[in-house]
């Protein structure tokens, strides 16, 4: 039976100060990705994609409506609460990897679990399992300077997927690597999606990257230009 | 996580080991003043409250009348006096100067009686003119035993054979539990001093008075220097804390020198340290970031920073502690006789364990603020 792990954005409304401007990111947003869908998330930029993905991981609260991952709605969780539930739901894969240079692959990859009970031993299993699926197990002693863009983003996507998280949030996951590179990148998050069931929500601008993904959403068609509206008269 | 605390603190090792050294030196300078300090100032917290000290009002060096001793005896208020003089003098040559006083005999170690000379000893002290009492340290140091000739010499005092050169017999040898470490002092009849002196006879340096315990102070101290307004030799009295105080009033500015430099050093190394750490933090300030999507709290952080300033300033301390403590050894061993009983005390370390822990939580707060400040969406980027 497939758990449900459902992203609904309800009623998203998302604005920001900027100076004497709030600037209107979302007005009443809705939006919902069935657990198991590898959805790309398309659009120029300014239109809120990444705003849509760090709302769906908790990264960010929206101004007004609702972020129901599953049943846990989330908007209204304490930071506390958030931090800990980011870590059993959610793996993040950004445009840089940012993986902490002092540790190897297999450091950078075991981070995540020392927030769980697992003991050392256990620890290395999951990661180096988790370094195998990425096709990384003969770089795990490497440390991030001896690796390549690909394989750095591959072994972040190891770290990403370590915990065994529902739901893997990428924002541009290929924006840095070449073509070839990237191909490889998407295949993985394919395999990912298609053999371990794990719901992806992929930010970018490529065309060719969000073929890989079986929806498309495209922002432009969803929503109207971010607008600014003047708050009082300014100094 | 205390691995990552490791290898993050030398992440750079050349900023790490310069930042360590800024910390060597300071606890270097922290623990070796404080103990000079202490080694300056500790007679003046060990003295006796209710022992009054008498000298010439116009200076110390300037003598009494001995028969002051039984006028000050008769006012109300005083249990005994005794009475003593300078004699200063050194073994052998200069360099190897000694704390010499001569002391009224009958008198003297009934009064200052934080000197343990068994009663045997004492009894053969005071019937021995010659004699001289002498700390343990100084028997340590140069071998000499009871029955001992030992001749001394005084640059100030010539005998009346013109010489400066005086000859003595170690009659006992006295212990104290007195840290300040005042084991190191010579003590001889004044009776014989007076005279076996070429001049200035019938006179002393300065009397000790006991107040008995239900005498003021004040009155007394009052009465005394009444009695001797309007002689020749007048008198200013204080209580032996303030004599002491006054007498060591040059090492009590330089204990205040010290104080102020300690803490200027202090002051530079908090910034040096805390600079350090906001640096660091603000370089990984991505990686903190990453931290937090991961699932790390702001607290699991934050305790990462508070260990590697504590790992910073706790090594730096203890390398600069150690080389203070050998130094103080060297010195101890060397000067024991300017500095006696300078040594490290073990609530020092407890004072350096203490401060290294609040100077890392204080190095942390800043960084703490910054991380706990972070927004990850804004760090990590991403276009709205």
């Amino acid at each position: 039976m497939k758990n449900n792990h459902n992203i609904t954005l309800k009623n998203i409304n998302k604005s920001y100060q900027k100076g004497t401007n709030t600037v209107v990111v979302h007005d009443n947003f809705n939006l919902t990705i069935e657990s198991g869908e590898f959805v790309a998330l398309m659009g120029p930029s300014g239109l809120g994609k990444s705003t849509l993905l760090h709302l769906m991981g908790g990264l960010d609260q929206p101004t007004q409506g609702e972020v129901i991952i599953g049943t846990q709605r989330i908007d209204n969780l304490k930071q506390a609460q958030l931090t800990q539930w980011r870590a059993e739901n959610i793996g993040f894969v950004f445009q840089s990897h940012h993986l902490l240079p002092v540790l190897s692959a297999q450091g950078n990859v075991e981070l995540p679990l020392a927030l769980t009970p697992l003991n050392k031993k256990q620890r290395q299993e999951h990661a180096s399992y988790a370094l195998e699926l990425v096709g990384m197990s003969e770089r795990a002693n490497h440390y991030p300077k001896e690796l390549s863009g690909g394989q750095e983003q591959r072994v972040a996507i190891a770290r990403a997927i370590v915990s065994d998280p529902h739901i893997l949030l990428c924002d541009e996951p290929t924006g840095n690597l070449d073509r070839k590179t990237a191909d490889e990148i998407l295949v993985l998050l394919t395999q990912l999606n298609r053999n371990f069931g794990k719901t992806i929500v992929m930010v970018t601008h490529d065309k060719k990257a969000a073929d890989y993904a079986s929806r498309v959403i495209n922002l432009e068609s969803y929503i109207f230009e971010p607008k600014s509206i003047e708050v009082g008269e300014g100094i | 996580m205390l691995i990552l605390v490791w290898r993050n603190s030398f992440r750079k090792k050349m900023r790490f080991w310069l930042t360590c050294i800024s910390v060597m030196v300071a606890f270097f300078l922290f623990t070796t003043l404080s103990v000079v300090n202490h080694a300056l100032t500790a007679n003046v917290s060990n003295s006796n409250q209710y022992r009054l000290m008498t000298s010439h009002k116009i200076s110390l060096t300037q003598s009494l009348p001995i028969n002051y001793k039984q006028k000050i005896a008769a006012l109300p208020g005083v249990k005994q006096v005794s009475y003593a003089s300078w004699f200063g003098g050194f073994y052998q040559n200069e360099k190897n100067q000694l704390p010499v006083t001569a002391v009224d005999h009958e008198t003297y170690f009934d009064l200052f009686d934080e000197y343990y000379i068994p009663t045997e000893q004492l009894i053969q002290w005071k019937n021995t003119r010659t004699g001289i009492v002498i700390g343990q340290s100084l028997a340590d140091k140069y071998g000499w035993k009871i029955g001992d000739k030992v001749p001394l010499s005084s640059s100030i005092w010539m005998n009346k054979s013109g010489s400066f050169n005086w000859s003595f017999t170690v009659s006992a040898i006295y212990q104290t539990t007195d840290h300040s470490g005042t084991n190191n002092k010579v003590f001889f009849q004044h009776a014989y001093f007076d005279k076996g002196r070429a001049y200035a006879r019938n006179s002393m340096s300065w009397l000790s008075t006991e107040i008995s315990d239900k005498a003021n102070v004040d009155d007394v101290i009052v009465a005394i220097d009444k009695l001797f307004i309007h002689t020749n030799s007048p008198t200013r009295s204080t209580t032996e804390q303030v004599f002491i105080k006054e007498r060591a009033q040059q090492f009590v500015d330089m204990a205040m020198v010290i104080n102020l430099v300690v803490v200027a050093v202090f002051f530079t190394l908090l910034l040096i340290v805390c600079n350090t750490m906001i640096q660091t933090i603000r370089e990984r300030n991505n990686e903190s970031a990453m931290m937090k999507a991961l699932g790390f709290s702001s607290l699991s952080l934050i305790q990462g920073i508070y260990l590697e300033s504590l790992l910073l300033l706790g090594l730096g301390a203890f390398a600069g502690s150690l080389l203070a403590y050998l130094l103080i050894t060297a010195i101890g061993q060397n000067f024991n006789d300017f500095l006696p009983g300078i040594s490290i005390s073990p609530s020092h370390y407890l004072t350096v364990f203490a401060l290294v822990n609040i100077a890392a939580a204080f190095c942390s707060a800043f960084p703490a603020l910054a991380i706990k400040r972070l927004v990850i969406s804004k760090t990590l980027g991403g276009q709205a």
